[in-house]
């Protein structure tokens, strides 16, 4: 399915640079290799010391957010929750630990009220039939509102073990690599293989591209969407309890804004809005090429304060070079049909002769 | 619809059902506090009110037409932080209100444009102009501090009435009368609701959707320069974070009106109602001695019911609507029945029985 959707004209384009301007995922390596060759170029210190390395460590709890999301966004809906859910799970963690509990049941209790936050989002969307990105925005107050409120807006603290230093990724786990991005490539490995080798996967990609098609074969809508946002309140579960650690407290506006960069880094990487479209892989470098980016202005030493202004305009521009996209893609797709019609129309006119 | 009872037909209009709910509402939290509908804590919270059910307007209007708008609360903040920012350097008054809303019909054109003739995503594109603007605004109070202006007229805004009525209550009632002329009596509101309905009939029939588009997003943007205007004249100093999280609330408002967001039907008085539902919420709360914070799940919850509500209410009117013909084809059948029955025993008559 996704095979068939995504690859369909960068497989039969004989044509290089037609395969680069049609497949999103070409699109957003080159964009990160632009990017890279400005930084190298204009900041000799982007190479220097401890940089990318950084760069890398801090893509991560997007890069888990924008897993989940690409699921949600390939079934056709939209998670705007990820962000209070996930500062949701961090405080549940933090407390739990802060309770006296061993570290395991601090991330079952996260685990659970990430699923809970799911099985909620799934209820409110296909049972309550709220739109999709109403009944998440919902879910956002909610989450938010409950944080806020066990919190009274002051920031947990003193849950810092030195186990969770390690699971924060402060300190490394094996050499330079940290536990949060084995982390991240696990998940990333079993998303791709969910959505490319299981039965659910296709079921994503099929209930996306048209629900109604996939009901009459026999596919429940309704559980394979609320499956969707279990899987995106499981990774926001999961980026929670490793933010929790990389942040050394849990805030109660944690979460605030990074709704906005999950989607922002899952439609860098291809994913489309109207469903059915989305890759792992995409998510993956929308999420390092996000942090690049914040890196980059960083380094031109330009305030912090462009930082969303710069995230919005890269938003824009992901969707606007989408579209140059889809554009290039309907007229190779209409110039192949009409290489295909004069090659048949000549067969003909050989056989007539 | 002209079968059924007035009741049904008056439920039916966009925004009616939640008007009950509203009164119900208010007689409830008068209740609870006698305070509550006192002459000055009246008048200070509907003027607090208005910035957010201007821009809960403009969303409704961008809903109605069949899209979405999450850029209005922050582009209401930085209309506000801009209007301060032209008062800072010595504007004089209408220079400043023109500045404010000038920069919510900016970001509106910006959003119909590339919503509306490149066709891009509403939600991404307005999502992205929200950070936009949040941004712009942080950077703007970084260049000078938004306060501390003594512009005279301005605070009258707010701050004064006329004849015991807010003034700023005077300027969105004119704003949701217009607004309910043009959605109800021009070629161009007709228009929105078509393009809300099906863009591709509207298409067919000859209306130039992308058109309509942008101008809803336009509308959109200029309500939330007026209320930026509106905010800034009632505050007097503009913060960094102003308008962070009112499009949740402007959203909310629409949708808990009555304005389903599949697009095509809704009213001013249905986004009038849904707005005020939640600032009297918010207040009465408040009144009441519940901690602001849980405001936010009481928005998250009021969404789930306002949705609820009014589809339920729907359903029980079509429902009565449907038992109401199919009692009258009923009862018009069994009539038939009885009179082709009657006359079939005239003619046969003369005959003999049949049975």
């Amino acid at each position: 399915m996704m095979k068939s959707r995504t690859l369909d004209i960068a497989t039969v384009s004989r044509n290089a640079w037609e395969r680069l301007v049609v497949d999103p995922t070409l699109g957003v390596i080159s964009l990160l290799v632009i990017f890279s060759l400005i930084a190298a170029f204009a900041f000799p210190v982007f190479y220097a010391g401890n940089n990318i390395y950084n760069l890398v460590g801090s893509s991560i709890t997007v890069m888990i957010l924008a897993i989940g999301m690409t699921i949600v966004l390939i079934s056709g809906g939209i998670d705007l929750s990820v962000g209070a859910v996930m500062a949701l799970c961090a405080g549940t963690a933090a407390s739990v630990v802060k309770l006296g509990a061993p570290l395991w049941v601090a991330f079952l209790c996260a685990l659970l009220v990430g699923v809970i936050a799911g099985l909620m989002n799934g209820f409110l969307v296909t049972r309550v039939g709220l739109p999709d990105f109403i009944g998440t925005l919902a879910m956002l107050g909610l989450a938010s509102g409950v944080l806020y409120i066990a919190t009274q807006g002051v920031p947990i603290i003193g849950y810092m073990t030195s186990e969770y230093y390690v699971i924060g990724g402060l300190e490394p786990l094996v050499g330079p690599v940290t536990l949060p991005m084995v982390v991240a490539l696990v998940l990333a490995l079993s998303a791709g293989w969910l959505l490319s080798r299981t039965r659910l996967g296709t079921h994503f990609f099929a209930v996306g591209s048209n629900a109604v098609a996939a009901r009459q074969s026999g596919v429940s809508v309704r559980w394979v969407k609320t499956q969707a946002y279990v899987i995106s309140g499981v990774c926001a579960a999961i980026a929670g309890v490793i933010l929790a650690g990389r942040n050394n407290n849990v805030p109660a506006d944690l979460g605030t804004g990074y709704e906005i960069q999950a989607i922002s880094a899952a439609i860098i990487g291809g994913a489309s809005l109207m469903g059915g479209r989305g890759r792992v892989l995409g998510a993956v470098l929308g999420s390092l090429t996000l942090a690049l980016a914040i890196n980059i202005i960083n380094l031109a030493g330009v305030p912090s304060s462009f930082q969303k202004i710069v995230i919005g305009a890269i938003l824009l521009l992901a969707v606007i070079a989408n579209y140059l996209s889809e554009l290039a893609r309907n007229a190779a797709l209409r110039r192949r049909a009409k290489r295909d019609s004069q090659a048949s129309s000549l067969e003909r006119t050989k056989k007539e002769i | 619809m002209k079968s059924s009872s007035p009741l049904a037909r008056i439920m039916s209009v966009p925004g009616m059902p939640m008007t009950f709910v509203l009164i119900i509402t208010v007689v409830v939290f008068q209740m609870l506090n006698p305070v509550f509908l006192d002459a000055s804590t009246l008048g200070n919270y509907i003027t607090n009110g208005i910035p957010i059910i201007l821009i809960t307007l403009g969303v409704a209007i961008v809903i109605m037409g069949g899209g979405i708008d999450l850029s209005v609360g922050t582009v209401a903040g930085l209309s506000a932080g801009m209007t301060m920012f032209a008062f800072v350097n010595g504007a004089p008054l209408a220079v400043g209100i023109a500045v404010g809303c000038g920069t919510g019909l900016v970001f509106g054109l910006v959003n119909g444009f590339l919503v509306a003739y490149l066709r891009i995503n509403d939600f991404i594109v307005t999502l992205a102009t929200l950070n936009i603007a949040a941004g712009l605004l942080v950077v703007l109070t970084q260049v000078q501090p938004l306060q501390g202006v003594d512009v005279p007229g301005f605070p009258e805004l707010t701050k004064s009435d006329v004849f015991g009525i807010p003034t700023s209550l005077l300027i969105a009632g004119a704003v949701f009368l217009i607004a309910q002329i043009i959605l109800a009596k021009t070629v161009l509101g007709r228009r929105l609701y078509a393009v809300g309905i099906s863009s591709q009939a509207a298409n067919v029939a000859g209306v130039s959707v992308p058109h309509v588009r942008l101008m809803s997003f336009a509308a959109s943007g200029l309500l939330a320069g007026l209320a930026g205007v509106l905010l800034a004249s009632r505050l007097g100093a503009v913060q960094a974070f102003l308008g962070i999280g009112y499009e949740f609330i402007a959203i909310a408002g629409a949708v808990i009106g009555g304005i389903t967001l599949a697009g095509g039907s809704g009213n001013a008085w249905a986004a009038l109602v849904g707005g005020f539902f939640l600032v009297t919420l918010q207040q009465g709360l408040r009144l009441n001695n519940v901690d602001p914070v849980y405001f936010s799940i009481v928005t998250a919850l009021a969404i789930v019911f306002g949705v609820v509500f009014e589809r339920q209410v729907r359903r029980v009117i079509l429902r009565t609507a449907l038992q109401r013909t199919s009692a009258l084809s009923d009862q018009r059948a069994t009539t038939a029945a009885a009179s082709a029955r009657s006359a079939a025993a005239k003619s046969s008559e003369g005959n003999d029985d049949e049975k």
